[in-house]
């Protein structure tokens, strides 16, 4: 039998069962456990996040205890970065396409790939058993600063473990891509013709294998100091808590690119599909994730300029940070550049890449002045940073992993979403992620300090602003989730390719077959991004 | 294809010659450490650099470096790099703290 007279059966149907889901090897069902796990621990995260912002509705108590509050923003950040913003593109979307827009039939290591999912499950339970054993949550923030995550009673121990062990599922991910982008693009596509979505988990496959065994190790330092006492961080037994903050950052600078990148080739891949124009710069896009990716290592002390650290390191690591805006604003200029023209037709992954734009302008600019070294010594540990880090995240990543999500949906479930439903909760999500965040940034410029329980009067306004844009948020994220769970079960039925999409993906069946392709997919003249019916300029 | 699928057969000679300067050098950090304790930073450089050459020998020789495309070397390079500039940054730090 040839590939081209295979049976047409979708992954949903070739295996039937709960155990052949639990112990799926085909990516494309890999990938929908982790969506499943993901956005069920969003929403956990989300639900931290509504309480905190309830609780700082009003100045003093309003509905839980400082302690817990404590606890509450570690929980809320440790579930929201380890277990949802670092895994979201990459495991779900990464898991689900790299193989079909390689034109293959699955990632390098199959079972690898199980063991990765299971590996999250492990840390993610880990993560939450600190809710019920040992004295509750850490309440150490997430960076788990030494020498407090080394005294606190709190269950430090429990959550660094838990990301200890995520740490090796971003690990064994990240290495499976590096193999499957070399070793298995179909005949004829170099790396110079792979999709940009691709060239951008190939950069943060590369972050997640070089920099996440230095956090690894450094999670169990903290373990070993608060078991041993060895005096690796605390001072009062010699150690040095400057280089706990060194050791984190390491990693967790280029943790950002592992959250930001992905969705950064979300964006590349959805602006030409509803431009139908070809992408421009793809060279310049592609080679500047790999460039975000290196210079990425390189800036860690921005995070330490008011830590204790000595000048002249501070002064090399300020002008280092200036760097990284280089390649990130040519990808701005380069999908400005990629509408200019086009056949722009407007739909609701669209909208989304460009709401990605807008936020992630705001989240990168902000950036900067953290980076000044002269600014941040007044904006540091204040509420702009909160609002400056949530811009980047959540208003970049977040909106380009709903983006990828409608974008993706009709090849995922084979059928349409209400686009009207959909586009609405885009526009409610978009005031409302704005409407919360966007008085962080005048709050820490006011100087409101981040972290705290309480404040001072002069804060009401802009809190209860920012209280208030927390409930518009999370009515459209009910509303896009709900229009999705509806279309996912009874929506109509869509064809292969709804967006006129040309890369590999949208030549298969929607759903896919368990083996991806039916027939050999045809590599599109002219690159990834030759749309046939493009204007010529 | 080209060399991707060829076995590599190397002698016991530059097994067990690779094993013995990884054992030599080992005596030479633990030497390094307890004779020149008074060195302070020197002995730790001194430390690092030989563990730097060891790395490098068991990637080379053990894990076949030496017979792998250009790419992996550079590959191997970068890392190494990263590293580099992690301890040099880290020292500035600490000597202009």
């Amino acid at each position: 039998m040839t590939v081209d007279t295979l049976p047409y059966t979708t992954f949903y149907k070739a295996k039937k069962g709960i155990w052949s889901w639990l112990f799926t090897l085909d990516h494309k069902r890999i990938a929908l456990l982790y969506l499943y796990a993901i956005i069920s621990f969003f929403l956990v995260g989300a639900s931290l996040g509504i309480l905190m912002r309830l609780e700082l509705l009003n100045p003093g108590k309003d509905i839980i205890e400082p302690h817990t509050y404590n606890q509450i923003f570690t929980l809320h950040g440790v579930i929201m970065i380890f277990l949802f913003i670092i895994p979201s593109i990459p495991a779900i979307f990464g898991n689900f396409f790299l193989p079909l827009m390689l034109g293959t039939d699955d990632v390098a290591f199959p079972k690898l790939n199980l063991l990765s999912f299971y590996l999250y499950v492990i840390g993610a339970l880990f993560a939450l058993a600190t809710l019920v054993f040992g004295d509750g949550p850490a309440d150490t923030g997430w960076t788990f600063y030494a020498p407090y995550s080394v005294k606190t009673g709190t269950n430090v121990t429990m959550s660094v473990l838990a990301a200890f062990i995520l740490g090796f599922s971003s690990i064994l991910t990240g290495l499976n891509f590096i193999v499957t982008i070399h070793r298995l693009r179909t005949p004829g596509m170099s790396f110079n013709k792979m999709p940009l979505f691709v060239w951008s988990l190939y950069a943060t496959s590369w972050i997640q294998l070089l920099a996440t065994p230095v956090i690894g190790i450094t999670l169990l330092m903290i373990v070993a100091e608060r078991v041993f006492g060895i005096g690796l961080f605390d001072p009062s037994i010699g150690g040095d808590p400057i280089l706990y903050q060194h050791l984190f950052w390491i990693y967790s600078h280029p943790a950002v690119y592992i959250m930001a990148l992905p969705a950064m080739g979300v964006v590349s891949e959805i602006i030409p599909t509803f431009a139908q124009r070809t992408i421009f710069g793809y060279k310049a896009i592609a080679y500047s994730s790999m460039a975000i990716a290196f210079i990425g290592y390189f800036v860690w002390g921005h995070h330490m300029f008011t830590s204790g650290m000595s000048g002249p390191a501070a002064i090399i690591f300020s002008i280092l940070t200036f760097l990284v805006a280089i390649p990130t604003s040519i990808k701005v200029f380069n999908w400005l550049a990629t509408l200019y023209k086009g056949s722009i037709s407007i739909e609701t992954p669209l909208l989304f890449a460009l709401a990605f734009i807008f936020n992630f302008l705001i989240g990168g600019l902000t950036g900067l002045v953290n980076g000044a070294l002269a600014a941040d010594i007044h904006v540091h540990d204040t509420y702009f940073v909160v609002g400056h880090f949530h811009y980047v995240m959540f208003g970049g990543t977040g909106f380009a992993f709903f983006g990828a999500l409608h974008y993706w949906f009709p090849k995922i479930w084979g059928r349409m979403y209400n686009k009207k439903v959909a586009n609405t909760a885009f526009t409610l999500f978009l005031i409302g992620f704005n409407t919360l965040y966007f008085p962080m940034l005048i709050l820490g410029i006011m100087g409101m300090p981040r972290r705290y329980y309480d404040y001072l009067p002069e804060f009401t306004f802009w809190n209860q602003i920012s209280t208030f844009g927390s409930w518009i948020t999370v009515s459209s994220i009910i509303l896009m989730l709900a229009n999705l769970i509806i279309a996912g079960r009874k929506g109509k039925r869509t064809t292969d390719n709804p967006w006129n999409g040309i890369t590999l993906e949208w030549q298969t069946k929607s759903p896919p077959p368990v083996e991806n392709f039916t027939k050999m997919p045809e590599l599109p003249e002219g690159g990834p991004y030759n749309y046939p019916n493009a204007k010529k300029a | 294809m080209s060399d991707e699928n060829t076995v590599h057969i190397t002698s016991y000679k530059e097994h067990i010659s690779t094993w013995a300067a990884l054992m030599l050098l080992t005596f030479m950090t633990v030497a390094v450490s307890v004779f020149g304790a008074e060195l302070r930073t020197l002995s730790v450089a001194t430390a690092m650099i030989i563990a730097t050459v060891k790395a490098t020998a068991v990637g080379y020789y053990f894990m076949h470096i030496k017979y792998d495309p250009k790419l992996y070397k550079w590959m191997m390079g970068t890392v190494l790099a990263l590293f580099v500039f992690f301890m040099i940054m880290l020292t500035i730090d600490y000597l202009t703290r």
